[in-house]
């Protein structure tokens, strides 16, 4: 008789999902399914509001990366308005965004996935938590903790909150950069390098012995999509898509935010409320692919700073081609927090960066805008409509767990069959098969526009759908 | 570890002098709080937003005293082990679910090492203790937490008759806690 395996919750992710294993009658794995299984429903109940709220909402969705639905929803009032924000509100923003990128980075690799590398995946579950991180290795700890603080510090001394700042509006910003804080920024870089050169030591030090995880995590063959500039840099603000084929050959470029909705569909399955996005001229699920830092760095063709480009040379040579195993994103998210480092310094030193003209101002100038941005974890995208009185009659939000969905269930799928059988499951495999979500960092109150509990959750079910075995990590 | 005294940084030439003392002090304008409150809650989900408005009204009220710090946030995360590790006394306050609408608890608070394998993204108040205490080899001398029971945590930014009650009794609690905190020798 056949089984179903369910994982509910799945731990250390940013939302609530589980996960459910298919076995046949042989006991072998013949199914796996990564559920999402809340739904919040932004899209409809923004309808009707100002389009100028519309940055300050939809930052509610999230508690990690609101800046992110920030950028992108004010990119696309702007597109509505019609305007080009001032040089500097751009630097700032970037400077925003970056920050964001280090400090979900930094919680990504310390909090959730540091106590599987550094513990062990079938190490004591009751420890392998930040206190155990904090216990085996306590100047890992300290440096996640510094490293989180640091991108978190940038977001509050520019929007006075460390959480849903209100600082990004729609034209620019609200208030330019204080000379003060932007020495605060800077004297604390030094330290950040440090704990994040620590960290990228530590991982090449014990990547080596996750091979077999390497192998199974999310290995397969994919599409990658990601922001690039037009000289091939890594890019998280600006930029326009590229979309790669499994052998790193260009499917399309130049994919710019009013574009997105025609090249790229929404395709629906029972089992999650969150969308399965594809490119269309490829159909589903032939045109899935991945986003985030694995897909940024496999896109690209140079980080733009000198650091980051000489972890870059060393990544590209995991593989001849695009690196496919997702175990990698965790290699590939510390190469961009180094990069955002670089970029900071970069920034800041900009002569213009304190300047006080940081705002456009217009009306209602189109009908219709779209914007996108890299948030932390993949490609962000928001389109608006609006009627002529700037009322939001039509919104869609396309988020970095929606275009990484379905690789996340093949990756579930490939993991299951590795470390599944005979219908039998041990914590380590349990914990393995949760791990493969992790690489991704997907956040699954965004996926879902969903109010998030953290846990994810596995579930046995047998050839007749009896649920057989479920296990809440 | 501490950074050596910069005065350009970064090829941007700084406004003022800058050394540290403290390895991970990002904030650098503030000294070590001789009281720290700590608060968290959700303003849109009905009681759980009444941590946050008594730490807003506390802060008013002791707005003359500089070894008062408040932080207040939706959650308590990973990071404010530092804060809460180099302050000399700490007041946790936080809405909770486990006691009756409107009751006020004040417990003192010992560090515990849990398991947040479900949520590693926010802390408990003992944990927070904890890992301030592994981390830092520090613990805030006192350390209380201020709970008020909710009756709804519902959507809504209006607290609960029974909530909206107690205010005073919590406001009272909170001024006396704090006075008494404050004049612990350092």
């Amino acid at each position: 008789m056949s089984q179903t395996i369910t994982i509910d919750p799945v731990t250390r992710l940013e939302g609530h999902g589980k996960i459910t294993i298919q076995l046949n009658d042989q006991g072998e794995v013949a199914d796996a399914h990564f559920h999402v299984t809340q739904v919040r429903g932004f899209e409809k109940f923004c309808e009707g509001r100002p389009f100028y709220e519309m940055p300050s909402l939809t930052a509610r969705i999230c508690g990690i990366c609101p800046v992110s639905h920030l950028l992108a929803s004010a990119k696309a009032c702007e597109a509505i308005m019609a305007v080009r924000i001032p040089h500097t509100a751009a630097q700032l923003r970037r400077l925003l965004n970056i920050a964001q990128m280090v400090q979900s980075h930094a919680l990504s690799f310390f909090h959730l996935s540091s106590p599987d590398l550094l513990l062990g995946m079938e190490s004591d579950p009751a420890a392998r938590n930040i206190f155990g991180v904090a216990a085996a290795r306590p100047d890992l700890g300290l440096a996640g903790i510094g490293l989180r603080r640091f991108g978190q510090h940038i977001i509050e001394l520019l929007g006075t909150k460390r959480i849903h700042t209100g600082w990004v509006v729609p034209g620019g910003v609200t208030e330019p950069l204080a000379p003060a804080n932007r020495d605060e920024i800077l004297v604390s870089i030094p330290q950040a390098y440090a704990d994040l050169k620590l960290a990228l030591t530590t991982y090449k030090q014990i990547a080596g012995s996750f091979k077999q995880e390497i192998s199974v995590f999310a290995n397969f063959p994919s599409n990658y999509l990601g922001l690039i500039n037009e000289d091939e840099t890594i890019e998280f603000t600006d930029g326009a898509l590229r979309l790669i084929d499994p052998k790193g050959a260009i499917i399309e470029d130049g994919i710019t935010a009013s574009r997105f909705t025609e090249q790229f569909g929404e395709a629906d399955e029972n089992y999650s409320y969150t969308k399965f996005v594809y490119y269309k001229p490829l159909g589903y699920p032939q045109g899935s692919y991945r986003v985030g830092p694995l897909a940024r760095l496999n896109i690209v063709k140079s980080m733009g700073t000198p650091q980051a480009d000489k972890e870059l040379a060393e990544f590209k040579q995991l593989a001849t081609g695009p690196a496919e195993s997702s175990f990698f994103y965790h290699h590939a998210r510390l190469v961009e927090a180094l990069y955002g480092l670089e970029m900071i310094e970069r920034i800041l030193a900009d002569p213009l960066i304190l300047d006080k003209h940081v705002r456009a101002v217009a009306g209602v100038n189109r009908l219709e805008g779209a914007g996108q941005i890299e948030a932390p974890r993949g490609t962000l995208n928001h389109h608006y409509k609006v009627d002529e009185n700037g009322k939001m009659t039509w919104a869609s939000l396309v988020v970095a767990t929606g275009h990484n969905n379905n690789a996340m269930n093949k990756g579930v799928l490939q993991s299951a069959k590795a470390y599944v059988k005979d219908g039998k499951f041990t914590p380590g495999a349990l914990n393995r098969i949760e791990a493969v979500i992790r690489t991704f960092d997907p956040c699954l109150s965004c996926s879902t526009h969903a109010f998030g509990q953290m846990p994810l959750a596995l579930t046995l079910v047998n050839a007749d759908g009896e649920i057989v075995d479920q296990l809440v990590s | 570890m501490g950074l050596p005294a910069h005065t350009r940084l970064c090829g941007v030439e700084l406004g003022v002098t800058y050394q540290r003392d403290w390895r991970y002090d990002l904030h650098m304008t503030h000294t070590p709080a001789r009281c720290l409150i700590l608060a968290c809650g959700n303003t849109l989900r009905g009681d759980d937003g009444v941590g946050l408005w008594l730490a807003e009204w506390a802060e008013q009220r002791f707005s003359d005293q500089p070894g008062l710090r408040v932080i207040a946030d939706h959650q308590w995360t990973p990071e404010l082990a530092e804060d809460v590790a180099r302050a000399q006394s700490v007041l946790f306050i936080d809405c909770s679910l486990d006691s009756e609408p409107g009751t006020l608890h004040l417990t003192p608070i010992e560090p515990v090492s849990g398991s947040p394998e479900h949520n590693t993204h926010h802390l408990g108040a003992a944990e927070l203790l904890a890992l301030g205490r592994e981390l830092y080899s520090s613990l805030p001398r006192d350390a209380q937490q201020l709970t008020i029971g909710a009756s709804s945590i519902e959507f809504g930014e209006k607290f609960s008759p029974a909530v909206t009650a107690a205010l005073p009794a919590a406001c009272r609690l909170i001024e006396e806690t704090v006075l008494r905190l404050l004049s612990n020798p350092e």
